[in-house]
């Protein structure tokens, strides 16, 4: 049987959002119409991964109303404020914060036009489900919309401002000491592979992602980044490279450039850790990229386990691993079977 | 030189100039304005433009159009039925399978063939129909995850004397 | 710091949230599921022509001459354009401006953009990008980390092929070595790749009526792109607007400017809306990509399993242009010794230029490639001192109170420890154990 199953772990750490006095700055504006439906102007770009679900979910909970009372208009020059770029793992962590400031700000303004109207003091008044209640007795008061209106009738705007500055210093610049970044993002992957050791070739056949997310603030979206992090680790380790030849790529097509299929990925085990952030919305913080990094070291780790050869150059294409074992063979130091 | 082609797109006949070099994909796309096959790569790698033609998933950036012509063609744009989305359409947003989106079109109709044939699939078989079709964002889990759950809701549907397709 | 991190945890999910930790479906989810989501290259405007790009076929060549009277005859075609016409300062760049919109008197890689075409489709666009004449004369290419170290070489920028030098020093590196029962030393190479976001490039640009550059573009970071885009053309920024467009994917390669100044350049020159989107294997061609790196690892560990020390030279190849390879690179080295308390360091980073491709933020963003090295080695250490290597990693990790390699102390965040937990949770829970070294059994 040519076949060796080995287990590998790869963990890492990341220094979240932009790090060492690159300004790392997130912003953001809301805004209640009359009927309590709520605006977010939010510059952070959603690529898919769900930005704006996240700010939707940390405004909604931050203003006391439903989701799908809100909107958020995103990333335009035009229309939204300077979020900062969706990269560095940095738009959960940096954004959901102005996010909540701005969402915070709108609640107190909303709660000192209650305490007026309803002649009840703020402090006994919370925002809950849309509606401002009493809070000893969860009594419904007046909805967050007829308050918005009446702040426009007291010549204000039922609209607040969120400003969030995750800049670090930077590092000292013969040492780099110094606190490079806000915050770090943690992770630890387990991966098992069999490795064909007559062709070289390696399959990986399980792959456990413990990745820490301060506070899951949507699990799915989460548990999302996890498997598709992993997958484009998994592509980086095993299947993709671009070569280039005299400064010309020969890999100039997804023919030659190889992207891992739904053949290639095995089900991948989502281990959510939370381990809150003071520093993050709710306590959470990006995992994008802490999601993607583990995974090749883990394959290569994996790999030793299963043949006693270490693999230092990737991808690990079969031809790299067969000539890495017949170099091991001429040397004596295969084991094998 | 262009020429008149007719093509049996999503059930109506559609007329369409074009070059006989040019492609299915981009006739649909540039012509006939159904943008939702989408032009991920234009050699036939990625999926992204997967198509049903009479009733064969292709990827119709390699389909020349007279190939195409006179034959039916069904393009995701035709899966909702009167505003309501196929169970695969609304698993793929339930399960998480959509992130940036630009593979999903084409992942749903590799997926809509998959389920026609074989309406109770294993994970292995979901994963080989849709092996054609490549996701940047998700590692294909959710995907996955929702074409099975799409294969119990229409199961469960046509046992209640629903239609399922 | 005793403390069991899953209890936090478990307080954690009892807060009383309503819409924290619940899976609020995307809005935009289904709108992609129905097919009905347009990217830029789905969109049409009325009166729209289509843009072409000319790239550079060589890797680093002086410019002659750049005849295009034959590819502006081409019927259909409303522009043709060189460097000479671009109306402001032709460069970009997110750490410094060192790349050119069009190439000027140089081409440093074949991702460089040489001429730009106009026309009323894209058939007429791609005939007269190819009868761009293009007169070069040939220069010794780049390639290799000892090329551009070479003080020797050509250069590719006039400042020299290294760009950038950082240096990590943390302890007594010598103290480290005396302290060492075992040594592991190697050199790693980690590769080129792609970020193949399933969505190419693409831009649509048009002037509207108030003289506005409306720019709308698969973008990680509009508010950036009009910080280059004005500035390029020679444009106030209020006169510059860039509209996040539905994205397919960017991973990092949409987080620098892509096709945004070509697309916005033609606009203003033909006055008319234009849509520029790429095929896939100019995605693969231009733009950026992952930095090779080319790592020399040296690591130490005391004969109770104890880190002692880190001495590493990490080379990264950043291509023609830097775009955001000195914070990458530099990331790499500060990131190099992992999530582990290592007292004694010494790491050199260099971000090089070469005529490869430009490298650039990617997912992982320099991490990826230090990962494989100190992983690697940490795996080596451990077998060479009989100890599982989930067993050495807690032992080494990060934990509060304890400092990274650039002496930033580790608070209550810190959550290493917590995954190393939970994977040996979940192989002990499952008898899963490592084929080597033996005494890994003692794992669970």
């Amino acid at each position: 049987m040519a076949i060796r199953k080995g287990l590998g772990i790869g963990s890492m750490y990341y220094g979240i959002g932009y790090g060492f006095s690159r300004a790392d700055i997130g912003s953001a504006e809301i805004e209640m119409a009359e009927d309590g439906t709520t605006t977010v102007y939010s510059g952070a770009c959603d690529m898919g991964q769900g930005v704006m679900t996240v700010v939707t979910q940390v405004a909604a909970e931050e203003l006391g109303i439903e989701p799908d009372q809100i909107r958020v208009v995103a990333a335009d020059t035009g229309s939204t404020p300077d979020a900062g770029p969706t990269s560095g793992s940095r738009a959960t962590f940096v954004q959901g914060v102005a996010v909540q400031n701005a969402a915070a700000e709108l609640r107190e303004q909303i709660l000192d036009m209650a305490s007026r109207m309803l002649e009840c003091p703020k402090e006994n008044l919370a925002v809950r489900r849309g509606q401002v209640c009493e809070i000893e007795s969860g009594h419904e008061m007046v909805s967050v919309g007829k308050v918005a209106h009446q702040l426009h009738f007291h010549g204000r705007r039922a609209a607040a401002w969120g400003w969030h500055d995750n800049t670090t210093a930077d590092v000292d610049p013969e040492t780099s000491q110094g606190d490079a970044y806000a915050t770090y993002g943690w992770a630890t992957q387990l991966a098992e592979v069999e490795v064909d050791t007559e062709t070289g070739r390696v399959r990986l056949t399980k792959l456990v992602s413990a990745t820490d997310a301060g506070k899951a603030i949507n699990p799915v979206a989460v548990e999302g980044q996890i498997e598709g992090g992993a997958t484009m680790g998994l592509g980086y380790g095993l299947y993709e490279q671009h070569i280039l030849e005299g400064g010309i790529p020969r890999t100039n097509s997804l023919a030659f450039y190889l992207v891992p299929t739904a053949m290639d990925v095995p089900d991948i085990e989502c281990e959510i850790v939370e381990v809150p952030d003071p520093r993050g919305p709710f306590g959470a913080k990006g995992v994008a990229e802490p999601a993607t990094i583990p995974t090749t070291p883990a394959i290569l780790n994996a790999i030793h386990d299963a043949i006693g050869i270490r693999i230092t150059e990737t991808p690990i294409t079969p031809e790299r691993v067969f000539f890495a074992i017949q170099e091991a063979r001429i040397r004596g130091e295969f084991e094998e079977d | 030189m262009k020429q008149r082609y007719v093509l049996r797109v999503n059930g109506r006949d559609l007329e369409a100039e074009a070059g006989a070099h040019e492609s299915l994909l981009d006739v649909l796309r540039e012509r006939l304005r159904l943008t939702g096959s989408k032009k991920g790569c234009n050699e036939a790698e990625c999926g992204s433009c997967t198509v049903l033609l009479d009733g064969r998933p292709v990827v119709s950036c390699l389909v020349l159009v007279p190939d195409a012509a006179d034959r039916d063609v069904v393009t995701i744009e035709a899966l909702a039925e009167e505003g309501v989305p196929h169970p695969i359409q609304r698993q793929m947003v339930e399960q998480g399978g959509v992130q940036c989106g630009y593979c999903t079109p084409g992942m749903i109709m590799s997926a809509y063939a998959l389920l026609r044939d074989n309406p109770d699939p294993t994970d292995e078989e979901i994963r080989f129909a849709i092996s054609g079709n490549i996701c940047r964002c998700t590692g294909y889990g959710k995907i996955v995850k929702a074409v099975r759950a799409a294969a119990l809701e229409m199961k469960e549907q046509s046992g209640n004397g629903g239609a399922a397709s | 710091m005793s403390e069991d991190p899953s209890t936090e945890t478990a307080e954690e999910t009892q807060a009383p949230y309503h819409w924290i930790g619940k899976n609020v479906t995307k809005p935009d989810a289904l709108e992609k599921a129905l097919g009905a989501t347009e990217y830029v290259g789905d969109m049409v405007v009325p009166g729209m022509l289509h843009g072409k790009i000319l790239w550079a076929d060589t890797p680093h060549a002086v410019i002659k001459r750049i005849e295009t009277e034959e590819a502006a005859r081409v019927p259909g075609v409303h522009a043709v354009l060189t460097s000479k016409d671009v109306p402001g300062s032709n460069r970009f760049g997110l750490a410094v401006p060192d790349q050119c919109a069009l190439a000027e008197e140089k081409v440093r890689s074949v991702g460089d953009a040489v001429a730009l075409v106009a026309a009323e489709d894209e058939e007429a666009a791609e005939e007269a990008a190819s009868k761009i004449k293009v007169h070069i004369e040939h220069l010794r290419p780049i390639l290799t980390y000892a090329d551009a170290l070479d003080p020797d070489a050509p250069k590719i920028h006039e400042g020299g092929n290294v760009f950038q030098h950082t240096t990590v020093r943390k302890g007594d590196l010598d103290k480290g070595v005396r302290e060492s029962a075992v040594i592991v030393e190697n050199a790693y190479h980690t590769h080129r790749m792609d970020h193949v976001p399933m969505e190419p490039e693409a831009g649509l640009a048009y002037v509207d009526p108030s003289g506005v550059l409306n720019i709308l573009v698969g973008t990680q970071y509009p508010y950036r792109d009009r910080r280059q885009i004005a500035p390029a053309l020679g444009l106030p920024m209020n006169k510059v607007r860039v509209i996040q467009a539905p994205i397919g994917g960017g991973f990092g390669r949409k987080d620098d400017i892509t096709a945004e100044i070509h697309v916005g350049l033609l606009a203003l020159k033909t006055r008319r809306p234009v849509r520029l989107v790429y095929t896939r294997e100019e995605s693969l061609v231009a733009n950026t990509k992952r930095h090779p790196m080319a790592m020399n690892f040296r690591t130490g560990a005391s004969a109770d399993g104890r880190l002692t020390f880190l001495d590493g030279d990490i080379y990264g190849d950043t291509g023609a242009g830097v775009s955001l390879g000195a914070y990458v690179i530099k990331k790499a080295g500060i990131h190099a010794t992992g999530p582990y308390d290592v007292p004694n360091i010494r790491v050199d980073t260099y971000t090089l230029y070469t005529n490869n491709l430009t490298s650039g933020a990617m997912r992982g963003f320099g991490v990826m490639q230090a990962a494989v090295a100190h992983e690697s080695q940490m795996d080596q250490l451990a077998h060479k001192l009989g100890m599982s290597p989930l067993e050495f990693r807690l032992k080494n990790c990060l934990k509060p109170g304890l400092a990274s390699s650039t002496g930033q102390l580790m608070n209550e965040g810190c959550g290493i420890e917590a995954t190393l937990q939970r994977i040996k949770d979940y192989m002990s829970a499952r008898e899963l154990r490592f084929n080597r070294p033996e005494a890994a059994s003692s794992d669970s």
